[in-house]
């Protein structure tokens, strides 16, 4: 199975190290992820240089677990469609993106944005069932002690909602 | 003589203090527009990143025959939301079918202003950006629809209704619609939607424009709580 890695479009150091410590790794591999791939940003991290001097990607093997590791796409759509599971950042458009696309998610809200509301979000989202929110020191144990199966079916984008709104307001309705 | 001259001000001062208090949105009160015309002009801020995405949501359930023609308000140099823009432009027109295309002209502008901060900018150079934003925006709000009053560019208004969704430029823009009402120019009317992130405090631009826009709609019960003005249903995008 694979599992993908996205930290979004800044940097998130302690996510992407976390993610290649071999207590992280040896646990994806328990549950049975084989392959990871890595979208890690600006991350600074043991691997950085790898990608220092504009090479596209880096894959190496650790734990047993083949990595592959870039730093930005212009979508992710590909790397979520054929993940198993998604570890990512609390950002609302990637929580969004993942969710609507039935993945299993694990979030780490970030802990050294400035206006931290990320972690209100995923708190909200845990509770109401549709993801499981971590944290960077919590991360191994979460991802041994997540069962996907239990997760609640986020619901799809529903844009008659708004569009009524709008039209009550404008007096169409 | 100083008297005379200081109570002209003061006289002054409290006209404009009413006229701007009478002009603030009643919420209570809200009512529907009667409807002539069969289309609406619509305009939407489109702030980047995040703020983009969430808006192009909304405004792809729009029906575009009804909300026509449309205004795209984005950053200079902000090249992603404008090609996010088009694209949903364009997936528009390939599901509509042939009726409404034999004009040439497009339903849609793309409009292009300052920045009121740049990312990183220190604040002490905040306010002369953000002026110069205001005066971009005073022009395609106001003095473009006080020209529509006369026979140049006859019946220009700018929009009938405004959406906004943050970041602090949006604010610049809610300014301006301000100073239409004020001097009793045709304005558009505001609806802000909070972003679908904010869960338990207001964003920024959500706390400034909450007293100022006819409509605040959160996705949160929860940020409703103070019992302050707005109105929730729920998730939107």
């Amino acid at each position: 199975m694979l599992a993908f890695v996205t930290i979004g479009s800044t940097r998130f150091d302690d996510l992407v190290q976390s993610v290649f410590s071999p207590t992280v790794l040896s646990s994806l591999l328990q549950k049975g992820y084989t392959h990871i791939v890595v979208q890690c940003g600006n991350s600074e991290f043991p691997y950085a240089h790898l990608l220092a001097g504009g090479e596209e990607l880096f894959q190496v093997e650790k734990e047993g677990v083949s990595i592959e590791c870039w730093k930005f796409k212009p979508s992710l759509q590909m790397d979520y469609d054929r993940a198993d599971l998604v570890i990512s950042h609390a950002g609302s458009g990637t929580i969004l993106d993942v969710l609507r696309l039935e993945k299993p998610l694990i979030v780490v809200p970030n802990p050294t944005l400035l206006d931290n509301h990320q972690e209100e979000l995923a708190f909200e989202l845990q509770k109401l069932g549709h993801l499981e929110s971590s944290t960077v020191s919590r991360l191994t144990q979460t991802i041994q002690e997540f069962d996907p199966s239990g997760l609640v079916k986020f619901p799809s984008f529903d844009g008659s909602k708004f569009a009524n709104l709008l039209d009550e307001e404008m007096g169409f309705l | 003589m100083w008297f005379h001259i200081a109570s002209a001000f003061v006289l002054i001062a409290a006209v404009i203090c009413i006229r701007a208090y009478s002009i603030l949105p009643d919420y209570k009160h809200s009512r529907n527009l009667n409807r002539v015309s069969k289309t609406c002009k619509l305009a939407v801020f489109l702030g980047s990143g995040g703020h983009t995405s969430e808006m192009l949501a909304l405004v792809s359930s729009l029906d575009f025959d009804r909300y026509t023609p449309r205004t795209y308000i984005l950053s200079e140099g902000d090249t992603l939301s404008e090609r996010k823009a088009i694209a949903l432009e364009a997936s528009k027109v390939a599901n509509t079918t042939t009726e409404n295309s034999n004009t040439n002209t497009l339903p849609y502008t793309i409009l292009v202003i300052p920045r009121a901060r740049k990312v990183h900018q220190s604040l002490m150079t905040t306010p002369s950006t953000a002026f110069f934003s205001l005066l971009q925006c005073l022009y395609h709000i106001t003095i473009k629809s006080i020209y529509g009053r006369n026979q140049h560019n006859a019946g220009y208004y700018f929009a009938d209704v405004l959406l906004l969704n943050g970041p602090g430029t949006c604010l610049v823009l809610c300014v301006a619609v301000y100073f239409n009402k004020f001097i009793h120019l045709s304005a558009p009317k505001v609806i802000y939607v909070e972003s679908f992130a904010r869960v338990k405090t207001l964003s920024l631009s959500g706390k400034l424009l909450r007293p100022l826009v006819d409509k605040f709609i959160v996705q949160w019960p929860q940020l409703l709580k103070d019992n302050g003005r707005g109105e929730c249903r729920g998730w939107l995008i």
